[in-house]
Protein backbone atom coordinates (compact mmCIF):
# COMPACT_ATOMS: atom_id res chain seq x y z
CA UNK A 1 0.00 0.00 0.00
CA UNK A 2 1.00 3.84 -0.31
CA UNK A 3 -0.55 6.27 1.56
CA UNK A 4 0.00 10.32 -0.02
CA UNK A 5 1.03 12.71 3.20
CA UNK A 6 0.52 15.38 0.70
CA UNK A 7 -0.71 15.95 -2.98
CA UNK A 8 1.84 18.80 -4.26
CA UNK A 9 -0.32 21.30 -6.61
CA UNK A 10 -2.52 18.66 -8.06
CA UNK A 11 -1.72 14.59 -8.22
CA UNK A 12 -3.69 12.26 -10.74
CA UNK A 13 -3.77 8.91 -11.83
CA UNK A 14 -3.02 8.17 -15.83
CA UNK A 15 -1.73 6.16 -18.17
CA UNK A 16 -1.64 5.53 -22.07
CA UNK A 17 -5.11 7.06 -22.76
CA UNK A 18 -8.55 6.13 -23.25
CA UNK A 19 -9.25 5.81 -26.73
CA UNK A 20 -12.11 3.99 -29.17
CA UNK A 21 -15.03 6.31 -27.98
CA UNK A 22 -14.45 9.21 -29.75
CA UNK A 23 -17.88 9.17 -30.85
CA UNK A 24 -19.69 9.48 -27.83
CA UNK A 25 -17.30 12.05 -26.93
CA UNK A 26 -14.86 10.33 -24.41
CA UNK A 27 -11.72 11.80 -24.63
CA UNK A 28 -7.89 10.08 -23.96
CA UNK A 29 -7.46 12.10 -20.25
CA UNK A 30 -3.76 10.50 -21.48
CA UNK A 31 -0.82 11.41 -19.47
CA UNK A 32 0.62 14.45 -21.26
CA UNK A 33 4.16 13.93 -21.48
CA UNK A 34 4.12 10.59 -23.12
CA UNK A 35 7.53 10.09 -22.94
CA UNK A 36 8.47 10.86 -19.65
CA UNK A 37 5.48 8.01 -18.93
CA UNK A 38 6.73 5.39 -21.65
CA UNK A 39 10.47 5.62 -20.28
CA UNK A 40 8.61 5.33 -16.50
CA UNK A 41 7.27 2.09 -17.47
CA UNK A 42 10.35 0.84 -19.37
CA UNK A 43 12.20 1.65 -16.03
CA UNK A 44 9.99 -0.51 -13.82
CA UNK A 45 9.38 -3.09 -16.45
CA UNK A 46 5.62 -2.29 -16.23
CA UNK A 47 2.67 -2.80 -18.79
CA UNK A 48 2.65 0.05 -21.46
CA UNK A 49 -0.57 1.22 -20.00
CA UNK A 50 -0.48 0.64 -16.38
CA UNK A 51 -1.34 3.50 -14.03
CA UNK A 52 1.17 6.14 -13.12
CA UNK A 53 0.88 9.03 -10.75
CA UNK A 54 0.91 12.50 -12.61
CA UNK A 55 1.81 15.02 -10.23
CA UNK A 56 2.55 18.95 -10.56
CA UNK A 57 3.83 20.73 -7.76
CA UNK A 58 6.83 20.56 -4.58
CA UNK A 59 5.52 19.53 -1.43
CA UNK A 60 4.44 15.87 -2.88
CA UNK A 61 4.63 13.54 -0.09
CA UNK A 62 3.95 9.61 -0.19
CA UNK A 63 4.71 6.59 2.72
CA UNK A 64 5.42 3.11 1.87
CA UNK A 65 3.79 0.58 3.72
CA UNK A 66 5.26 -2.22 1.74
CA UNK A 67 8.87 -2.69 -0.19
CA UNK A 68 8.99 -2.07 -3.62
CA UNK A 69 10.56 -0.11 -6.66
CA UNK A 70 9.27 2.56 -8.02
CA UNK A 71 10.66 5.39 -10.67
CA UNK A 72 10.26 9.01 -11.01
CA UNK A 73 10.78 10.73 -14.32
CA UNK A 74 9.19 13.85 -16.59
CA UNK A 75 9.86 17.12 -14.74
CA UNK A 76 13.28 17.60 -13.17
CA UNK A 77 12.77 17.24 -9.22
CA UNK A 78 14.55 17.64 -6.38
CA UNK A 79 13.65 14.42 -4.17
CA UNK A 80 14.26 12.59 -1.06
CA UNK A 81 13.49 9.36 0.27
CA UNK A 82 13.93 9.90 4.03
CA UNK A 83 16.89 11.20 4.02
CA UNK A 84 18.67 9.64 0.98
CA UNK A 85 18.43 12.30 -2.04
CA UNK A 86 16.90 10.64 -5.44
CA UNK A 87 18.44 10.87 -9.15
CA UNK A 88 16.07 12.54 -11.69
CA UNK A 89 14.62 10.17 -14.07
CA UNK A 90 15.55 7.03 -12.16
CA UNK A 91 14.47 4.04 -10.34
CA UNK A 92 15.18 3.33 -6.74
CA UNK A 93 14.09 0.97 -3.86
CA UNK A 94 11.62 1.96 -1.11
CA UNK A 95 11.36 0.10 2.47
CA UNK A 96 8.25 -0.31 3.99
CA UNK A 97 7.65 2.90 6.11
CA UNK A 98 9.68 5.23 4.41
CA UNK A 99 8.57 8.71 3.17
CA UNK A 100 9.44 9.87 -0.55
CA UNK A 101 9.27 13.92 -0.69
CA UNK A 102 9.64 16.15 -3.43
CA UNK A 103 11.18 19.23 -2.40
CA UNK A 104 11.74 21.55 -5.47
CA UNK A 105 10.88 21.17 -9.06
CA UNK A 106 14.05 22.49 -11.12
CA UNK A 107 13.10 22.19 -14.70
CA UNK A 108 9.42 21.42 -16.43
CA UNK A 109 6.09 21.23 -14.48
CA UNK A 110 4.75 17.19 -14.63
CA UNK A 111 6.55 14.57 -13.40
CA UNK A 112 5.64 10.65 -12.66
CA UNK A 113 5.64 8.07 -10.22
CA UNK A 114 5.20 4.19 -10.81
CA UNK A 115 5.82 1.25 -9.03
CA UNK A 116 6.41 -2.26 -9.20
CA UNK A 117 3.26 -3.51 -8.71
CA UNK A 118 -0.61 -3.85 -9.86
CA UNK A 119 -2.10 -0.20 -8.52
CA UNK A 120 -5.69 -2.03 -6.87
CA UNK A 121 -7.98 0.79 -9.31
CA UNK A 122 -10.75 -0.36 -11.25
CA UNK A 123 -10.19 0.29 -15.31
CA UNK A 124 -13.40 2.18 -16.29
CA UNK A 125 -14.32 2.71 -20.08
CA UNK A 126 -11.41 0.17 -20.16
CA UNK A 127 -8.64 2.56 -18.68
CA UNK A 128 -7.19 3.95 -15.67
CA UNK A 129 -6.77 7.45 -16.80
CA UNK A 130 -8.80 10.20 -14.72
CA UNK A 131 -11.51 12.13 -16.40
CA UNK A 132 -11.41 14.98 -13.93
CA UNK A 133 -14.19 17.27 -15.33
CA UNK A 134 -16.45 13.80 -15.34
CA UNK A 135 -15.21 12.47 -12.58
CA UNK A 136 -14.53 9.04 -13.67
CA UNK A 137 -11.37 6.69 -14.07
CA UNK A 138 -7.92 6.74 -11.56
CA UNK A 139 -9.05 7.14 -7.84
CA UNK A 140 -12.48 7.98 -7.38
CA UNK A 141 -12.77 9.89 -10.27
CA UNK A 142 -10.67 12.23 -8.60
CA UNK A 143 -7.69 13.87 -7.76
CA UNK A 144 -5.96 12.56 -4.73
CA UNK A 145 -5.36 13.88 -1.31
CA UNK A 146 -3.48 13.67 1.42
CA UNK A 147 -4.76 10.77 3.51
CA UNK A 148 -5.42 8.86 0.27
CA UNK A 149 -4.19 5.35 0.08
CA UNK A 150 -3.80 2.69 -2.94
CA UNK A 151 -3.04 -1.36 -2.27
CA UNK A 152 -0.54 -2.42 -4.26
CA UNK A 153 -0.71 -5.95 -5.35
CA UNK A 154 1.78 -8.45 -7.16
CA UNK A 155 5.00 -6.59 -6.17
CA UNK A 156 8.00 -7.53 -7.87
CA UNK A 157 11.83 -6.96 -8.97
CA UNK A 158 13.53 -5.12 -11.25
CA UNK A 159 16.86 -4.42 -11.87
CA UNK A 160 17.83 -0.65 -10.73
CA UNK A 161 18.41 1.94 -13.45
CA UNK A 162 18.94 5.67 -14.40
CA UNK A 163 18.64 7.19 -17.93
CA UNK A 164 21.72 9.38 -18.41
CA UNK A 165 21.36 13.18 -17.74
CA UNK A 166 21.98 13.57 -21.75
CA UNK A 167 19.28 11.58 -22.70
CA UNK A 168 16.36 13.86 -20.29
CA UNK A 169 14.58 15.86 -22.93
CA UNK A 170 14.69 19.84 -22.34
CA UNK A 171 11.93 21.12 -20.44
CA UNK A 172 12.02 24.65 -19.79
CA UNK A 173 11.00 27.93 -21.72
CA UNK A 174 11.09 29.26 -23.97
CA UNK A 175 9.59 26.02 -25.62
CA UNK A 176 9.66 25.61 -29.42
CA UNK A 177 6.85 23.99 -30.93
CA UNK A 178 6.57 22.38 -34.39
CA UNK A 179 3.48 22.70 -36.01
CA UNK A 180 1.88 21.54 -39.29
CA UNK A 181 -1.22 23.22 -41.20
CA UNK A 182 -4.88 22.73 -39.78
CA UNK A 183 -8.11 22.81 -41.83
CA UNK A 184 -8.61 26.53 -41.14
CA UNK A 185 -5.33 27.97 -41.54
CA UNK A 186 -6.33 29.96 -44.56
CA UNK A 187 -9.21 31.72 -42.31
CA UNK A 188 -6.52 34.25 -41.19
CA UNK A 189 -4.56 36.67 -43.18
CA UNK A 190 -1.38 36.29 -44.31
CA UNK A 191 0.45 38.36 -42.42
CA UNK A 192 -1.34 36.65 -39.02
CA UNK A 193 0.36 33.18 -40.50
CA UNK A 194 3.60 34.76 -40.62
CA UNK A 195 3.82 36.22 -37.15
CA UNK A 196 2.58 32.99 -35.92
CA UNK A 197 4.84 30.80 -37.08
CA UNK A 198 7.15 31.85 -39.95
CA UNK A 199 11.21 31.66 -39.29
CA UNK A 200 11.53 35.53 -40.10
CA UNK A 201 8.66 37.09 -38.45
CA UNK A 202 6.96 34.87 -35.37
CA UNK A 203 6.47 36.26 -32.12
CA UNK A 204 6.45 35.04 -28.66
CA UNK A 205 3.41 34.07 -26.78
CA UNK A 206 2.82 33.66 -23.35
CA UNK A 207 1.57 30.63 -21.35
CA UNK A 208 -1.22 32.37 -19.62
CA UNK A 209 -2.74 31.39 -16.10
CA UNK A 210 -5.81 30.69 -17.52
CA UNK A 211 -4.40 27.32 -18.62
CA UNK A 212 -5.37 24.12 -17.62
CA UNK A 213 -5.63 20.11 -18.57
CA UNK A 214 -8.14 20.76 -21.20
CA UNK A 215 -6.21 23.31 -22.70
CA UNK A 216 -3.29 25.86 -23.19
CA UNK A 217 -4.34 29.35 -23.19
CA UNK A 218 -1.86 31.75 -24.62
CA UNK A 219 -1.36 35.66 -25.03
CA UNK A 220 0.49 37.74 -27.29
CA UNK A 221 -0.29 38.91 -30.81
CA UNK A 222 -3.60 38.83 -31.82
CA UNK A 223 -3.97 36.65 -34.98
CA UNK A 224 -6.55 38.17 -37.66
CA UNK A 225 -9.68 36.14 -39.30
CA UNK A 226 -9.84 37.04 -43.54
CA UNK A 227 -12.51 39.12 -44.27
CA UNK A 228 -15.67 37.47 -44.50
CA UNK A 229 -14.64 34.51 -42.73
CA UNK A 230 -16.61 33.14 -39.76
CA UNK A 231 -14.69 33.49 -36.32
CA UNK A 232 -16.50 30.20 -35.16
CA UNK A 233 -16.68 26.84 -37.36
CA UNK A 234 -19.06 24.38 -37.38
CA UNK A 235 -17.71 21.95 -34.54
CA UNK A 236 -15.62 18.87 -35.40
CA UNK A 237 -13.10 16.57 -34.35
CA UNK A 238 -10.05 17.42 -32.97
CA UNK A 239 -7.01 15.92 -32.12
CA UNK A 240 -4.62 16.20 -29.31
CA UNK A 241 -2.37 19.35 -29.83
CA UNK A 242 -4.74 21.02 -32.43
CA UNK A 243 -4.59 24.81 -31.61
CA UNK A 244 -7.64 26.78 -32.16
CA UNK A 245 -8.18 30.13 -32.73
CA UNK A 246 -11.23 31.81 -31.08
CA UNK A 247 -12.80 35.12 -31.99
CA UNK A 248 -10.32 36.93 -29.72
CA UNK A 249 -7.38 36.13 -31.65
CA UNK A 250 -5.74 33.99 -29.29
CA UNK A 251 -4.35 30.34 -29.75
CA UNK A 252 -5.62 27.51 -27.25
CA UNK A 253 -3.55 24.13 -27.43
CA UNK A 254 -5.96 21.45 -26.95
CA UNK A 255 -4.44 18.61 -24.84
CA UNK A 256 -6.41 15.35 -24.42
CA UNK A 257 -9.94 16.38 -22.81
CA UNK A 258 -12.07 17.22 -25.75
CA UNK A 259 -12.43 15.38 -29.04
CA UNK A 260 -14.67 18.36 -30.84
CA UNK A 261 -13.31 21.70 -30.91
CA UNK A 262 -15.74 25.03 -32.41
CA UNK A 263 -12.93 27.32 -33.16
CA UNK A 264 -10.77 27.77 -36.10
CA UNK A 265 -8.00 24.77 -36.10
CA UNK A 266 -5.04 27.19 -37.39
CA UNK A 267 -2.49 23.90 -36.90
CA UNK A 268 -1.71 21.15 -34.87
CA UNK A 269 1.62 20.88 -33.01
CA UNK A 270 3.92 18.24 -34.45
CA UNK A 271 3.54 14.39 -32.18
CA UNK A 272 7.17 14.73 -31.47
CA UNK A 273 6.64 17.86 -29.41
CA UNK A 274 3.07 16.92 -27.88
CA UNK A 275 5.57 15.85 -25.13
CA UNK A 276 6.65 19.68 -24.31
CA UNK A 277 3.28 20.41 -23.85
CA UNK A 278 2.86 18.83 -20.28
CA UNK A 279 5.89 21.34 -19.22
CA UNK A 280 4.20 24.70 -20.59
CA UNK A 281 3.83 26.63 -16.70
CA UNK A 282 2.31 29.90 -16.46
CA UNK A 283 4.54 32.81 -17.37
CA UNK A 284 7.05 30.37 -20.15
CA UNK A 285 7.55 31.63 -23.47
CA UNK A 286 6.41 29.59 -26.67
CA UNK A 287 6.93 30.09 -29.72
CA UNK A 288 5.77 28.12 -32.79
CA UNK A 289 7.42 27.09 -36.02
CA UNK A 290 5.70 26.01 -39.24
CA UNK A 291 7.29 22.51 -40.76
CA UNK A 292 6.63 20.58 -43.57
CA UNK A 293 4.36 17.02 -42.92
CA UNK A 294 7.61 14.91 -43.91
CA UNK A 295 9.83 16.71 -41.36
CA UNK A 296 7.10 16.23 -39.11
CA UNK A 297 7.02 12.65 -40.03
CA UNK A 298 10.88 12.42 -39.57
CA UNK A 299 10.65 14.02 -35.86
CA UNK A 300 8.61 11.45 -34.99
CA UNK A 301 10.60 8.69 -36.18
CA UNK A 302 13.47 10.38 -33.88
CA UNK A 303 11.32 10.63 -31.13
CA UNK A 304 10.33 6.30 -31.24
CA UNK A 305 14.10 5.50 -31.69
CA UNK A 306 14.95 7.93 -28.68
CA UNK A 307 12.28 5.68 -26.83
CA UNK A 308 13.34 2.51 -28.30
CA UNK A 309 16.84 2.65 -26.55
CA UNK A 310 15.30 2.12 -23.36
CA UNK A 311 13.68 -1.10 -24.06
CA UNK B 1 -36.25 13.78 -43.69
CA UNK B 2 -34.37 15.51 -47.00
CA UNK B 3 -33.41 13.42 -49.28
CA UNK B 4 -31.83 15.75 -51.72
CA UNK B 5 -28.24 14.64 -53.30
CA UNK B 6 -25.81 16.78 -52.14
CA UNK B 7 -23.53 17.56 -54.81
CA UNK B 8 -20.53 17.97 -52.38
CA UNK B 9 -17.71 15.56 -53.45
CA UNK B 10 -16.18 13.39 -50.65
CA UNK B 11 -13.03 15.50 -50.38
CA UNK B 12 -10.19 13.87 -48.07
CA UNK B 13 -7.45 15.80 -46.27
CA UNK B 14 -4.71 15.41 -43.50
CA UNK B 15 -4.60 16.84 -40.13
CA UNK B 16 -1.71 16.19 -38.62
CA UNK B 17 0.74 13.21 -39.15
CA UNK B 18 -1.66 10.86 -37.37
CA UNK B 19 -5.45 12.54 -38.81
CA UNK B 20 -7.54 12.13 -41.58
CA UNK B 21 -10.53 14.24 -42.07
CA UNK B 22 -13.21 13.02 -44.31
CA UNK B 23 -15.28 15.78 -45.31
CA UNK B 24 -18.93 15.36 -47.18
CA UNK B 25 -20.50 19.02 -47.05
CA UNK B 26 -20.12 22.61 -46.12
CA UNK B 27 -23.04 23.22 -43.75
CA UNK B 28 -25.61 21.70 -41.47
CA UNK B 29 -27.88 19.77 -43.15
CA UNK B 30 -29.54 16.39 -42.81
CA UNK B 31 -28.24 14.70 -46.02
CA UNK B 32 -25.00 15.68 -45.32
CA UNK B 33 -25.23 13.96 -41.60
CA UNK B 34 -26.53 10.85 -43.33
CA UNK B 35 -23.28 10.56 -45.14
CA UNK B 36 -21.46 11.36 -42.13
CA UNK B 37 -23.50 8.80 -40.11
CA UNK B 38 -23.45 5.86 -42.94
CA UNK B 39 -19.56 6.74 -43.63
CA UNK B 40 -18.84 6.29 -40.13
CA UNK B 41 -20.83 2.78 -38.99
CA UNK B 42 -19.57 1.47 -42.27
CA UNK B 43 -15.91 2.22 -41.39
CA UNK B 44 -16.52 1.03 -37.94
CA UNK B 45 -18.30 -2.42 -39.01
CA UNK B 46 -14.73 -2.90 -40.91
CA UNK B 47 -13.15 -3.06 -37.43
CA UNK B 48 -9.32 -1.90 -38.65
CA UNK B 49 -7.05 -2.08 -36.42
CA UNK B 50 -4.93 0.21 -37.93
CA UNK B 51 -7.80 2.90 -36.70
CA UNK B 52 -7.39 4.44 -33.36
CA UNK B 53 -10.99 6.15 -33.20
CA UNK B 54 -13.63 8.05 -35.47
CA UNK B 55 -14.91 11.62 -34.20
CA UNK B 56 -18.29 11.79 -36.87
CA UNK B 57 -19.46 15.35 -36.70
CA UNK B 58 -21.64 17.36 -38.55
CA UNK B 59 -19.71 17.54 -41.77
CA UNK B 60 -17.01 15.53 -41.00
CA UNK B 61 -15.82 12.68 -39.85
CA UNK B 62 -11.96 12.30 -38.25
CA UNK B 63 -10.28 9.13 -38.32
CA UNK B 64 -7.16 9.14 -36.21
CA UNK B 65 -4.70 6.03 -37.21
CA UNK B 66 -1.90 4.11 -35.98
CA UNK B 67 1.02 5.03 -38.00
CA UNK B 68 2.94 1.94 -36.82
CA UNK B 69 0.33 -0.13 -38.92
CA UNK B 70 -0.52 2.29 -41.70
CA UNK B 71 -0.17 5.95 -43.44
CA UNK B 72 -1.76 8.28 -44.72
CA UNK B 73 -1.56 7.33 -48.05
CA UNK B 74 -2.80 4.13 -47.58
CA UNK B 75 -5.24 4.85 -45.35
CA UNK B 76 -6.30 7.62 -48.22
CA UNK B 77 -6.57 4.86 -50.71
CA UNK B 78 -8.90 2.51 -48.77
CA UNK B 79 -11.40 5.29 -48.05
CA UNK B 80 -11.65 6.11 -51.57
CA UNK B 81 -11.95 2.70 -52.65
CA UNK B 82 -14.79 1.74 -50.31
CA UNK B 83 -16.72 5.81 -51.03
CA UNK B 84 -19.68 3.95 -52.82
CA UNK B 85 -20.22 0.90 -50.26
CA UNK B 86 -19.73 3.41 -47.14
CA UNK B 87 -22.26 5.95 -48.64
CA UNK B 88 -25.19 3.48 -49.37
CA UNK B 89 -27.46 3.86 -46.81
CA UNK B 90 -28.67 0.36 -45.17
CA UNK B 91 -25.63 -0.17 -43.51
CA UNK B 92 -26.48 2.38 -40.06
CA UNK B 93 -28.26 1.17 -37.25
CA UNK B 94 -31.84 1.86 -36.26
CA UNK B 95 -32.08 5.07 -34.53
CA UNK B 96 -33.65 5.31 -30.97
CA UNK B 97 -36.05 8.12 -30.72
CA UNK B 98 -35.66 9.48 -26.42
CA UNK B 99 -38.03 11.42 -24.92
CA UNK B 100 -36.52 13.23 -22.46
CA UNK B 101 -38.49 15.37 -19.72
CA UNK B 102 -37.32 18.56 -19.36
CA UNK B 103 -37.73 21.47 -16.35
CA UNK B 104 -38.63 24.61 -18.22
CA UNK B 105 -37.79 27.76 -16.78
CA UNK B 106 -37.21 28.45 -12.87
CA UNK B 107 -34.23 28.81 -11.16
CA UNK B 108 -31.83 26.33 -12.59
CA UNK B 109 -32.97 28.25 -16.25
CA UNK B 110 -30.51 30.80 -16.04
CA UNK B 111 -30.94 32.33 -19.45
CA UNK B 112 -34.61 31.94 -19.95
CA UNK B 113 -35.24 35.40 -19.35
CA UNK B 114 -32.71 36.59 -21.14
CA UNK B 115 -34.24 34.44 -24.46
CA UNK B 116 -37.64 35.97 -23.71
CA UNK B 117 -35.95 39.10 -24.10
CA UNK B 118 -34.09 38.76 -27.12
CA UNK B 119 -36.48 36.60 -29.13
CA UNK B 120 -40.03 38.62 -27.80
CA UNK B 121 -41.55 35.92 -27.09
CA UNK B 122 -43.36 34.66 -23.69
CA UNK B 123 -41.70 31.74 -21.77
CA UNK B 124 -44.61 29.12 -22.91
CA UNK B 125 -43.81 30.19 -26.75
CA UNK B 126 -40.18 29.66 -26.13
CA UNK B 127 -41.15 25.63 -24.26
CA UNK B 128 -43.96 25.21 -26.81
CA UNK B 129 -41.28 26.02 -29.84
CA UNK B 130 -38.69 24.21 -28.15
CA UNK B 131 -40.00 21.06 -27.36
CA UNK B 132 -42.23 20.71 -30.10
CA UNK B 133 -39.31 19.54 -32.66
CA UNK B 134 -37.92 15.63 -33.43
CA UNK B 135 -34.55 16.72 -33.28
CA UNK B 136 -31.65 14.34 -34.90
CA UNK B 137 -28.17 13.87 -32.87
CA UNK B 138 -25.96 15.28 -35.39
CA UNK B 139 -22.80 14.58 -33.46
CA UNK B 140 -21.93 13.62 -29.39
CA UNK B 141 -18.59 15.63 -28.44
CA UNK B 142 -17.44 18.51 -26.08
CA UNK B 143 -17.87 15.95 -22.78
CA UNK B 144 -18.74 12.44 -22.66
CA UNK B 145 -22.40 11.68 -24.11
CA UNK B 146 -23.27 15.46 -25.27
CA UNK B 147 -25.62 15.60 -28.19
CA UNK B 148 -25.15 18.45 -30.46
CA UNK B 149 -29.48 18.33 -31.45
CA UNK B 150 -30.62 20.30 -34.28
CA UNK B 151 -32.33 21.74 -36.13
CA UNK B 152 -33.61 24.93 -33.50
CA UNK B 153 -36.97 26.64 -34.87
CA UNK B 154 -35.77 30.44 -35.94
CA UNK B 155 -37.70 31.96 -33.67
CA UNK B 156 -35.31 31.11 -30.40
CA UNK B 157 -32.22 31.17 -32.58
CA UNK B 158 -30.31 33.24 -29.81
CA UNK B 159 -26.22 33.62 -30.34
CA UNK B 160 -23.55 31.81 -27.15
CA UNK B 161 -22.97 33.82 -24.62
CA UNK B 162 -20.35 36.38 -25.23
CA UNK B 163 -18.24 35.18 -22.02
CA UNK B 164 -19.17 31.27 -21.36
CA UNK B 165 -19.57 30.30 -18.19
CA UNK B 166 -16.58 28.60 -16.56
CA UNK B 167 -19.37 25.77 -14.37
CA UNK B 168 -22.85 25.20 -15.00
CA UNK B 169 -25.30 22.08 -13.56
CA UNK B 170 -25.47 18.56 -14.87
CA UNK B 171 -28.67 17.99 -17.02
CA UNK B 172 -29.12 21.49 -17.93
CA UNK B 173 -30.43 22.35 -21.37
CA UNK B 174 -28.89 24.82 -23.73
CA UNK B 175 -29.61 26.79 -27.18
CA UNK B 176 -27.33 28.68 -29.12
CA UNK B 177 -27.89 29.50 -32.77
CA UNK B 178 -29.42 26.67 -34.64
CA UNK B 179 -28.71 23.87 -32.01
CA UNK B 180 -29.93 22.31 -28.23
CA UNK B 181 -28.11 20.54 -26.17
CA UNK B 182 -28.03 18.98 -22.79
CA UNK B 183 -24.88 19.41 -20.55
CA UNK B 184 -24.17 15.41 -19.20
CA UNK B 185 -21.81 16.96 -16.46
CA UNK B 186 -21.06 20.01 -14.62
CA UNK B 187 -18.71 21.74 -17.42
CA UNK B 188 -17.89 24.96 -18.88
CA UNK B 189 -21.00 26.34 -21.19
CA UNK B 190 -21.27 29.13 -23.74
CA UNK B 191 -25.00 27.97 -24.45
CA UNK B 192 -27.92 29.70 -22.73
CA UNK B 193 -29.53 27.85 -20.30
CA UNK B 194 -33.62 27.18 -20.49
CA UNK B 195 -34.38 23.97 -18.79
CA UNK B 196 -33.27 21.12 -16.71
CA UNK B 197 -33.31 17.01 -17.05
CA UNK B 198 -33.07 14.67 -14.55
CA UNK B 199 -32.38 11.78 -16.99
CA UNK B 200 -28.93 10.68 -17.18
CA UNK B 201 -27.12 11.53 -20.69
CA UNK B 202 -23.98 9.55 -20.07
CA UNK B 203 -23.39 5.98 -17.36
CA UNK B 204 -19.30 5.34 -17.54
CA UNK B 205 -20.36 2.31 -15.56
CA UNK B 206 -22.24 1.11 -18.44
CA UNK B 207 -22.05 0.19 -21.62
CA UNK B 208 -22.95 1.58 -24.13
CA UNK B 209 -22.28 4.43 -22.01
CA UNK B 210 -23.67 7.01 -23.76
CA UNK B 211 -27.72 7.74 -23.84
CA UNK B 212 -27.40 8.88 -27.54
CA UNK B 213 -25.16 8.40 -30.52
CA UNK B 214 -24.78 9.95 -34.17
CA UNK B 215 -28.06 9.84 -35.86
CA UNK B 216 -30.53 9.27 -32.73
CA UNK B 217 -33.59 10.87 -32.60
CA UNK B 218 -34.62 13.39 -29.28
CA UNK B 219 -37.85 14.82 -28.17
CA UNK B 220 -38.07 17.36 -25.08
CA UNK B 221 -41.47 17.18 -22.89
CA UNK B 222 -42.29 19.93 -20.66
CA UNK B 223 -43.12 18.24 -17.27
Amino acid sequence: MIEILNKGMMTCVVDSGRYGYAAIGVPPSAALDKFAYNVLNCLLNQDENAPALEIIGAGFSIKFHQDMICAITGARVRASLDERSLSPWASFAAEAGSILTVHEVTEGFRYYLGFTGKLSLPRVIGCYATNLECSFGGYQGRSLKGGDQIEINDIYSVPLGIVPDKEIPEMKSPHFLRITDGPEHSFFTEKSQKTFADRESRTEYTVSVNSNRTGIRLTGDQLSFCDGVKESIISEGILPGTIQIPGDGLPIIMLYERTIGGYARIARVVRADLDRLAHLIPEDQVIFGRIEMDEAERLWEERRARLKSFL
Amino acid sequence: MTTSTNPFKMTISRFGEDGIRVLFGNDIDLSVHEKVRNFYFYMKSLDLPEVIDYTPSFRSCLIHFNTERTNFARLSSLIEEKEEEALRPGNTPESTLQEIPVHYGGPEALDMKNVCEQTGLSERDVIAIHSDIIYTVYTVGFTPGFPYLGTLDQRIQVPRLETPRTKIAAGSVGIAQGQTGVYPFPSPAGWRIIGHTDVRFFNYEKEPYSLLRIGDKVKFISI
